[in-house]
Formats: structure tokens, C-alpha cells, sequence
């Protein structure tokens, strides 16, 4: 029973990982339409730069934190006026094969800059354990996973509450009549692709403490994102959310049980039984296959 | 059609004739290469271009040809002439299987789920080490004898001319399936799908069908290429080798059938001469990629095709 227990925690805790790296996505997708293939990139360099600002430059971590946001929410911004604003309106292709061809340019050009070895973001927290009754939780683990709880909510009352979340609704659901009301509509969507990529990176830089930032950890980190946004329903926040938890859990109980050796194909084996018997998700009413 | 079929018959017929003139045992080599990249381009290209479908899983059939050629050449010992048609139809197996799923699914979702195919059989290829030897792969799988007591030339020119059979049989396959009510019903599901199943076209079989030709001539080119290389690891399941295959596709010219002859030979070209910038030949690629989306969205065969239209005497 405390063995389940300690299991059930950890799958909780990456789960909430899990819903963190997939919240970019599931935005850009569920309010663009673009399945952005780099998105594991993103999160990558977020990593890499939140490694670069805590233990090379010396910066303390929220400030780092925060030049992550800004860094990589200026990158998604230029990203989106000049590549993926060019093939708006052409369908999902033309969006998949860009963002492949960038997740290509990006995963290398840092390898040449960075190189391949692992780096640590610094916590400001240390990794003691803490015992709650029969379950142990360290200490930097828990502060993360409250991190990513406070990120979801802020990204989800920017969306629901502010202005610039008005807008982005008014876009995606009427993107003439948005226009015609005096919203900007190229702005909205490079604001939408820079929250996207800015989540990305901060959802690297979290985890790069726990786990590890590298160069060539962006095609699994888009993959299990990928994972977890088809299990919760594509665009939907909840559904990031509990796909994520869902991948989690079942993955430290399979780990903990059965075998360590197929874990990460736990979750391909879910999205395969749930795009058969639930393609649109657990909680996305719209049927997405024609 | 005529050109196209011109053009195919010229440029194979002069790869025939290629090692009576080249006498080096590198460039017989990238002449393998640009051969076994036609293979696969051309299957790519089957899918791309006519189911209009995105399969970033296509390795799954290039390593279930590849692990399946070097498990019965190691384990049974069977001879290349049939462990390559094997491996073909264990891939055309696994594209029933794949493509009976995935096809359901469409944009997105069928580019992640073929994706997670190709995954989850890199991890079985990773941990079923009775069958696939595991992370170490499967090294010495045996060169034929009649190629192998042949000085090196010779097993080079030897194994480019298996690599042209398969290959002009890849390209001769698509042709036929290109002109088939087959093929002309696969590009009207791809510009209008509910027009062609207004005519009486079932977009679902046709599919399928089309993905299992594709998965066949892939399964093929993995068993030439455990028997050149000589060597197979999980990683023939990677990510590396979708992305030369949508490289080669896209800069020929998707939904052409010329394109799947003119990327391959354009891109190991491109490849062995970036070879001194080893590094950055990667990102190149992949700014290659953004710009072929951009700028030439049908491709170098889609460009030459416009501008003779717009030459052509009205």
C-alpha cells in the first residue's frame, strides 16, 4: 500500500510536469490551428537559457525565470511574423513541415552551440526530502509542482479575463469578424505564438532543475507533449491538465509494477487505444476526423 | 505522362550505365546511396503525394525491412534473394496493421500517431534483446558470397546494381500506380475528398491500399540496406532518416514522379559536399526545409513544371 502510495505521488508530480510542457501546445493548437512541431525545441532552449542565466551568468532563479519568459515569448512573436504568419490560411501541412524544418534548425544549431552534455538549472531549493507520513517528496519537487499550478492558472486567466485573451477568443472563433470589430489580428496571433513558446520555455527551465536541460531532449519532450495534449482533447486547458496527470500516473504505476523497460511507450500505446475509441479526446465535445 | 515516363526511363537507363565510366570506389558508394534514397523517397512520395497524409513514422517500415532482413540472413541464414522480398512483405504486414488505424485519422493526429508507431517500435527494437540483440543491434549481417569474394569495387558495383533493381522496380511500381484507376482516385480523395466519394471512390480502402505499396517498396530498401551496411541498430527507427525522406520528397516535388528522382540525387549530393561542414549540415537542412515550404511549396520539379508552362508556345 505505501509502495502504491509513494508510486501514485511520483506519477502525480510528473504528471503535473507533464501538463506544464504541454500547455504551449495545446494553446497553439487549440486557438491557431498549428500543430507546432518545435515546440519540444522551445522548450529545450528555455531549459538551456535558464541553465546559461542561474549558473553561469549567476542570476537568481525568478529573475532568470523571467528573462526565460521574455526571451522566448520574443522569439515565438518573430517566429510567428515571419515564418508561420506566411502560411496562414494554407492548412495544417504547410504549418507541420515549417515548424519540422525549424525544430531541425533549432535542435542543431544548439547542439553546435551548446553541445550535447546535460545541465542543471539551479533551484534556489535544496533536495531534501520531506516525509509525509509513508511518502517521501523532496523539497524542490513540491515548489515546482506549485510553480506549475501558478503558471496554469496565470495563463488561464490571461486568457479568459484579460483584453489580449478577449481578443485571442474573438480570433479563433471568427477571424473576419474579429477584423471587422477593430482587433488586429496578426498581433493576436503572434501574441498567442509567443505565449505558446514562452510556456515552452518556462515549462524547460522548471524542469531542467529537476530533471535535465539538453540539446537533444526536444524530440521526446514534443512527443509525451504531444501525448498528453491528444489524451486531454487538443485546446483544451483541462484537458492538458488531466491528460497529463493520466500520463503520470499510469507511467510511475506501470514502472513501479509491471516493467521500467516500456514505460515511454505508455503512452504511445494510450494515444493509439484513444484515437481508436475516443478520437477527440475525454473532454472535447467537437469530433476532429471527418 | 510522357515526359515523366521520358524522364524516368532516361535517368535510370543512364544510372544503369553509370559504373561502366566511374571507376572510384566513393562515388560507387554515393550511387548506392542516391539509389537507396530513391527507394525510399519514391514510397515517401506514395503517401505525401497520394493519400496527401503527413507519415512522420515511415522508418517503422524501413526498420521492420531492415530488422527482418538481418534477423533471418543472421539466424537462418537465408540467402539476400529472399531475405530483401521477405522483408518486403513482413513491411507490407505492418502497414496493414499501422494504416489500418491510422488512416482513420487525419492532419495532426495522423502525423503524431504514425510517429508514435515508429516510437514504439524503436523501444521494442531497444528492448526485446532476444529477437533484436537490443541497443548493441544486429552487426555482421552477411555480404552474399558471389559479392563478397569480389574485390571492393566490385561489391560496390555489385550492390549498386541490387540497389537499381529495387529502385527501378519502386519507380516502376509508382508509375503504374500513378496511371491506375487506383492512383488518378487518389489524388481526387486528396483535392476533394467528398467530391471523389460523391463519384464512388472509398477513400479509406483506396488509402490503405496505397500505404501498403508504400510500406512494401520501404521494407524493401531496409533489407538492401541491412545487407549493405552490413549492420542494424534501433536507430534505423529514428528521426534522421524521416527527415531526409521529407527533405528528398519535398525539394523534388511532392505528388510528382519525378521529384522522388531528382530530390534523392540533389539532397546525398548536397549532403556529401556539406560533409566539411559536418556540423552544420543539420541546421542547414532544416533552414532548407523552411525555405523549400516557403518559397517552393511544389517543389523543384512543381518550379521547372511552371516555368515551361509559362515558355510553352499558346
Amino acid at each position: 500500500m505505501d509502495l502504491f502510495l509513494q508510486l501514485l505521488v511520483n506519477g502525480l508530480i510528473s504528471g503535473a510536469f507533464y501538463a506544464l510542457s504541454a500547455l504551449g501546445l495545446t494553446l497553439v493548437f487549440g486557438l491557431m490551428r498549428v500543430v507546432n512541431f518545435a515546440h519540444g525545441e522551445l522548450y529545450m532552449v528555455g531549459g538551456l537559457i535558464g541553465w546559461a542565466l542561474t549558473s553561469n551568468l549567476g542570476l537568481d532563479f525568478f529573475t532568470s525565470l523571467l528573462l526565460v519568459i521574455i526571451i522566448l515569448g520574443a522569439a515565438g512573436y518573430l517566429i510567428d511574423r515571419v515564418l508561420i504568419s506566411r502560411v496562414r490560411g494554407e492548412g495544417e501541412e504547410a504549418g507541420i513541415l515549417l515548424t519540422i524544418g525549424l525544430s531541425i534548425f533549432i535542435v542543431n544549431t544548439t547542439l553546435l552551440v551548446v553541445g550535447t552534455a546535460p545541465e542543471k538549472v539551479l533551484l534556489p531549493f535544496s533536495n531534501r526530502p520531506l516525509f509525509l507520513g509513508p511518502v517521501v517528496v523532496t523539497q524542490s519537487r513540491l515548489f515546482v509542482v506549485a510553480l506549475c499550478a501558478l503558471l496554469i492558472a496565470a495563463a488561464h486567466l490571461l486568457i479568459q479575463r484579460t483584453k489580449l485573451g478577449r481578443a485571442m477568443r474573438a480570433t479563433f472563433q471568427d477571424p473576419m469578424a474579429a477584423c471587422l470589430v477593430g482587433i488586429r489580428s496578426h498581433q493576436v496571433y503572434a501574441m498567442t505564438f509567443a505565449l505558446g513558446a514562452a510556456l515552452a520555455g518556462v515549462a524547460g527551465m522548471l524542469l531542467g532543475s529537476i530533471y535535465v536541460a539538453q540539446a537533444n531532449v526536444g524530440g521526446l519532450v514534443s512527443l509525451k507533449a504531444f501525448v498528453v495534449v491528444i489524451l486531454g482533447g487538443m485546446g483544451s486547458f483541462a484537458g492538458a491538465i488531466v491528460g497529463g496527470l493520466i500520463l503520470g500516473v499510469t507511467e510511475a504505476l506501470w514502472g513501479g509494477y509491471v516493467a521500467t523497460g516500456y514505460v515511454d511507450a505508455i503512452g504511445f500505446a494510450l494515444v493509439i487505444a484513444m484515437l481508436l475509441f475516443r478520437p477527440y479526446g475525454l473532454f472535447s465535445r467537437q469530433a476532429e476526423r471527418a | 505522362m510522357q515526359f515523366e515516363r521520358r524522364f524516368l526511363l532516361i535517368a535510370m537507363g543512364l544510372a544503369a550505365l553509370l559504373p561502366f565510366v566511374v571507376r572510384d570506389e566513393y562515388l560507387a558508394h554515393i550511387g548506392v546511396l542516391i539509389l537507396f534514397s530513391v527507394t525510399l523517397a519514391a514510397s515517401f512520395n506514395l503517401i505525401v503525394g497520394y493519400i496527401g497524409e503527413f507519415p512522420l513514422g515511415h522508418t517503422a517500415f524501413l526498420g521492420v525491412g531492415a530488422y527482418a532482413a538481418a534477423i533471418l540472413s543472421t539466424r537462418a541464414g537465408a540467402p539476400i534473394y529472399l531475405t530483401i522480398p521477405i522483408a518486403g512483405l513482413l513491411s507490407a504486414a505492418t502497414g496493414l496493421l499501422i494504416g489500418g488505424i491510422t488512416l482513420r485519422l487525419r492532419g495532426p493526429f495522423f502525423v503524431i500517431v504514425t510517429l508514435c508507431f515508429a516510437e514504439v517500435l524503436r523501444l521494442v527494437a531497444n528492448n526485446w534483446v532476444g529477437l533484436t540483440n537490443g541497443p548493441m543491434g544486429i552487426s555482421g549481417v552477411p555480404t552474399p558470397h558471389w559479392i563478397a569474394s569480389q574485390p571492393i569495387l566490385g561489391q560496390k558495383i555489385s550492390f549498386y546494381y541490387i540497389g537499381w533493381v529495387i529502385a527501378a522496380l519502386s519507380l516502376y511500381v509508382c508509375y503504374r500506380f500513378v496511371y491506375s484507376n487506383l492512383g488518378r482516385g487518389g489524388v481526387a480523395v486528396r483535392e476533394n475528398r467528398f467530391v471523389a466519394q460523391s463519384i464512388g471512390i472509398k477513400p479509406y480502402r483506396y488509402a490503405l491500399l496505397t500505404f501498403v505499396i508504400a510500406a512494401t517498396l520501404c521494407g524493401f530498401a531496409g533489407g538492401f540496406y541491412a545487407h549493405y551496411i552490413s549492420y542494424v541498430g534501433p536507430e534505423v527507427f529514428g528521426f534522421p532518416f524521416t527527415v531526409s525522406m521529407i527533405i528528398m520528397v519535398l525539394l523534388g516535388g511532392k505528388g510528382t514522379l519525378v521529384g522522388p528522382v531528382v530530390g534523392p540525387v540533389v539532397v546525398v549530393l548536397l549532403e556529401e559536399y556539406l560533409r566539411d561542414f559536418q556540423d552544420l549540415r543539420l541546421s542547414i537542412f532544416g533552414l532548407i526545409v523552411m525555405a523549400v515550404v516557403l518559397f517552393l511549396p511544389a517543389g523543384l520539379m512543381g518550379f521547372v513544371a511552371r516555368r515551361r508552362e509559362t515558355y510553352a508556345p499558346a
